[in-house]
């Protein structure tokens, strides 16, 4: 082995650490970098090389953009919030209650494994108007007929996607919090207790803040996943509105391929609010290092 | 399934349960899209480059021993199996050729075959597809597709009319050779008969159809095929066949000139929207959903290309489910198949496309998936004509000359996307 | 530590703690609910309206998952298994050494690393799906297992890291700064104090990989090209088929596929003694 002197070892130490993980970056970057291009009206493969804005101004000019915007923000906000209350919740009562591991693997693992799509279809099966929920109902003597219950599926509030959401994250949440917590509550929380605290009182003073950076990341994730994924809001949601990404969906849906540039130019107004949330995230990061030291 | 007959051939993807990849498929996709390629349609170049395809005999040697790969909507269990059961058997023991059926969406075929080709991959791995309307047009353009080689093909030279519009024409576009028939779809319409004893049997009839049963009848969103294909009957047969099918020769229309057609056809609609599911407020984002609510008795009427006839044998539906027309009309298309322009095998391709459309092959399609045949039945020897005439038809299943009596023209594909955005604005919720 | 940890959960059992339990009970119906809905369905043909079980039931979505003559059933189920692990792996060690370097070193560009790193989490995943399609066709590694593995890496990698970064600030550099001094070689110091510290992160690391892996559907279509064909490629279009007896049967078996594996992963740590270090970690 070649003789380095131990301090140019340390550092070039990182840097060969960070490589690998710096390789599989660029290859994503390489990907994300054509497609934003394409958003301007540049593709190489066809000889269109000039950069334009026109799907820009022709996406942000539309008459629906703003209340898919919004109605997507509503969206993403209400499931993310929720996910974290929940989450949080199963993953202090797991930690309480010690749950073995085979819970785990169900209450947490199977969430996480199961597709949207699947469980859109479990919802869809349950909730409208035939669903098995109604019927329920109608055996209880609630509902006459499958066209009382507000089915599932175009209801304008939502609830269906924000319930499918809910499923599958609300785990996700506790799956990124549940190991910073199992461990807080074997050191201080024991202290705690040894004090006299009260177990809740412990939990909104010591535990939870600990968690804040572990939280605040598992929200930003959810947040933008649910910003920016089409297929449950596609599926479940009402004509009008449209989700934001169920627009872009749509639009590349058009075979036609001059139109898809339009989609892209769609989709990076999405990556844009997305970026805003990024820079969010990225400053809650410095500060939350900034803390450690 | 509901569509047997030719779901992933429409234009569009369908819009439907996806999986796990969320938002992959819009924004993957879209950079497919964005990048053709501009390489000329018709290098036949290749590993095949040296045969003459007009001798047929050639073209069966070359083909002897390949492993042609066919490209299409794999959601179609009926459909698979019979091409796993029926056509890949048949062309192992006449041609030697193995067919691997890879089933993708439509969507999902372009993306990587224009991926394919801007790799400038001079083989690729897709030999031919199952593709029509928009696909097909913005495929052929940018020059994605192998061609034309419909004259190569025996069967098609002396069983198919190539002048006729169904054949000659993709949703408006000219074929020109570049693909050839796989089968025909038509819109039909289906009511559980223990249910509902009286069908409407044109718009005015159905409004009284929905005022009867209200908050139970509903159609998939245009923009989703079927929905779009279902207003199209409705608009059809409220101005009228000829005007509407003004609408199959438009080039470049402009959102006027549509309107002006179908502007009764939406009147028409917007007086349904009362009586429809949810007040016509919303309508499912896909085929699929409606079919569920319809399955478990939500809505007492469904729709699609082609009859259930694969769920009542299955159970899915009763045996008491009855398909039925306007007699207005209601609209057809033509799907087909074509061959990529890297396609690695060529000459295998063109020997399974032209078993597909063989007498024998569209008889079984006809028999086993009820799919419309591409033949000409004048062009057909009397025995192959009987053949056809004798299948036994299921339950749900309407005779071929019922549906080509009341068959209308689809709009171009062009005129598509125009009358969805005007749905979109004028209609629901309205 | 390990008497006194016992001590307390004896005493945590005898405390019983029922609310949590019964929290945590109610959270295991929710979650069992949509999936024997499925199940039901995955064996149902008809099921109308008000009846509370289904008026027919087949076994026809079953058999197409097991027999469809075109899936080859467990060459496939094998063949995603294989990637699935192999990219669990891969992305866990890349995302242990990139957690290593963020946390245990300071140096020029470490802010912008982290922070990239992070990225492919609020871009979906597949605006880069295209023109990555692109590039592996030029490198010739389209269609081949190993660009899947590659492509797959780069999706599960946010997670993998954000999960590795946490453990290895927790697991900190102290037991293994004096085992250097001790003398340890660094491979030793590090194998004996901070490999089993970062332990159950790699666990959740390598889970999580392989949950992102085995549920990928567009990005093996593209890269695999038809030619590498895993479970979820081929259970897709029945998804969205129409179908939802051999939709719901698809998915069904790849809940059951997945579990399984995970069984089988839980069996194995708790075999070679794994199983209890790591009991208190999701």
């Amino acid at each position: 082995m070649l003789k380095i002197p131990r301090k140019t070892r340390r550092a070039i130490a990182p840097y060969a650490l960070a490589l690998p993980g710096a390789v599989l970056l660029f290859i994503f970057f390489y990907g994300v970098i054509n497609g934003v291009f394409q958003g301007f009206g540049i593709m190489p493969f066809l000889g269109r090389i000039e950069f334009t804005l026109d799907y820009y101004i022709e996406a942000f000019t539309r008459s629906d953009l703003s209340s898919s915007i919004v109605y997507s923000l509503y969206l993403s906000a209400v499931s993310a919030v929720l996910a974290i209350i929940g989450g949080v919740a199963i993953s202090a009562v797991m930690t309480r209650a010690r749950t073995s591991r085979l819970t785990r693997l169900v209450n947490i693992q199977i969430p996480i494994m199961t597709m949207h799509s699947l469980v859109a279809l479990a919802v869809i099966c349950l909730f409208t108007g035939s669903g098995l929920f109604p019927r329920l109902l109608y055996h209880l003597g609630i509902v006459s007929d499958p066209n009382t219950f507000v089915s599932v599926v175009g209801a304008s509030s939502g609830w269906g996607i924000i319930l499918v959401y809910l499923w599958k994250e609300i785990p996700f949440v506790a799956f990124c919090t549940v190991t910073i917590m199992a461990n807080i509550s074997d050191s201080l929380g024991e202290a705690a207790a040894t004090l006299g605290a009260n177990p809740l009182k412990t939990f909104f003073t010591v535990t939870l803040p600990l968690c804040k950076g572990a939280i605040v990341k598992a929200f930003l994730i959810v947040f933008t996943f649910a910003f920016g994924s089409y297929e449950v809001p596609f599926l479940l949601g009402p004509t009008l509105p449209k989700a934001m990404p169920v627009l872009a969906y749509i639009e590349f849906q058009d075979p036609d391929i001059i139109n898809r540039c339009y989609a892209m130019a769609l989709n990076g107004i999405m990556v844009l609010i997305c970026s805003l949330f990024a820079l969010v995230y990225f400053i809650v990061l410095q500060r939350e290092r900034k803390g450690r030291m | 399934m509901k569509n047997v007959s030719m779901p992933a051939v429409s234009r569009r993807k369908f819009l439907a349960l996806t999986g796990a990849t969320g938002s992959t498929v819009v924004l993957g996709g879209a950079l497919a899209g964005c990048s053709g390629s501009s390489e000329p349609a018709s290098d036949g170049e290749g590993s095949d480059a040296e045969i003459d395809y007009t001798n047929w005999d050639a073209v069966l040697e070359a083909a002897k021993g390949q492993t042609v790969s066919w490209y299409g909507y794999g959601g179609s269990e009926p459909r698979n199996e019979w091409i796993e059961s029926v056509l890949t058997p048949l062309l192992k023991e006449k041609y030697d050729i193995t067919l691997d059926l890879v089933g993708m969406d439509i969507n999902d075929i372009l993306s990587q075959l224009s991926g394919e080709m801007q790799a400038n991959a001079e083989e690729g791995t897709i030999d031919f597809i199952w593709i029509n309307g928009e696909n097909f047009y913005s495929a052929k353009e940018n020059g994605y597709l192998w061609g034309p080689f419909c004259e190569y093909l025996p069967n098609f030279n002396d069983y198919v009319d190539g002048e006729s519009a169904d054949i000659a024409y993709d949703f408006g576009s000219a074929v020109e050779g570049y693909e050839a028939p796989y089968g025909k779809a038509q819109m039909q319409m289906w009511v559980d008969s223990s249910v509902i004893a009286e069908t409407p049997k044109n718009p005015e009839e159905f409004l009284a159809f929905c005022q009867a049963h209200p908050g139970q009848v509903t159609y998939p969103q245009p923009g989703d095929f079927t929905g779009t294909a279902f207003i199209c009957c409705l608009i059809a047969g409220v101005v009228g066949k000829e005007e509407f099918e003004k609408l199959s020769m438009m080039t470049d229309p402009s959102e006027d000139e549509v309107k002006a057609i179908i502007e009764p056809g939406l009147e028409y609609l917007r007086s349904l929207n009362p009586h429809l599911w949810n007040q016509g407020t919303t309508f499912p984002a896909d085929s699929n959903t409606v079919s569920t609510m319809y399955a478990d008795g939500e809505l007492v009427m469904n729709m699609g290309y082609g009859a259930p006839q694969a769920l009542v044998d299955d159970g899915t539906l009763p045996e008491t489910t009855k398909s039925f027309l306007f007699d207005t009309g209601t609209v057809g298309n033509t799907n087909f198949m074509a061959i990529a322009a890297n396609a690695p095998h060529k000459a295998a391709a063109l020997v399974a496309i032209n078993e597909v459309i063989s007498p024998e092959m569209q008889l079984s399609q006809y028999e086993v998936l009820g799919n419309m045949s591409v033949l000409d039945m004048e062009k057909l020897d009397e025995a192959d004509r009987t053949a056809f005439d004798d299948v036994e038809l299921g339950v749900s299943q309407l005779p071929l000359s019922d549906l080509l009596a009341v068959r209308v023209a689809e709009p171009a594909g062009p005129v598509v996307p125009i009358i969805e955005q005007i749905w979109l604005d004028e209609v629901v919720g309205k | 530590m390990a008497a006194s940890n016992a001590a307390a959960t004896r005493r945590k059992k005898r405390n019983g703690k029922p609310f949590s339990k019964l929290f945590v009970a109610i959270h295991v119906l929710i979650v069992l609910l949509p999936i024997s809905v499925i199940a039901v369905w995955a064996c149902a043909d008809r099921w109308q309206w008000p009846l509370l079980l289904p008026e027919e039931f087949s076994m026809r979505g079953i058999e197409e998952v097991l027999f469809s003559s075109n899936g080859q059933g467990l060459a496939v189920m094998g063949q995603s298994i294989a990637i699935a692990f192999a990219v669990a792996v891969l992305t866990t060690i890349v995302a242990a050494m990139a957690a290593r370097a963020i946390c245990n070193y300071t140096w020029v560009g470490r802010n912008a690393y982290s922070f990239l790193l992070v990225v492919p989490f609020l871009i979906p995943t597949t605006v880069f799906a295209m023109g990555v399609q692109v590039l592996f066709i030029h490198a010739g590694i389209a269609r081949t297992v190993f660009g899947v593995i590659l492509a797959h890496s780069i999706c599960a990698l946010p997670y993998a890291v954000t999960i590795m970064i946490d453990v290895t600030r927790a697991a900190g550099t102290r037991l293994e700064d004096a085992a250097r001094t001790l003398g340890a070689g660094p491979l030793r110091s590090f194998v004996s104090t901070t490999l089993p510290a970062l332990m159950p992160g790699i666990l959740s690391s390598i889970s999580m990989s392989y949950i992102l892996s085995f549920s990928q559907y567009f990005l093996t279509l593209l890269i695999g090209g038809g030619a590498v064909r895993t479970f979820a490629t081929v259970m897709f279009p029945y998804l969205s088929g129409g179908d939802r007896t051999i939709a719901a049967a698809y998915g069904i078996s790849f809940i059951l596929a997945t579990f399984v594996v995970f069984l089988i992963f839980e069996w194995l740590l708790r075999r070679f003694g794994l199983g209890k270090r790591t009991d208190l970690y999701g």
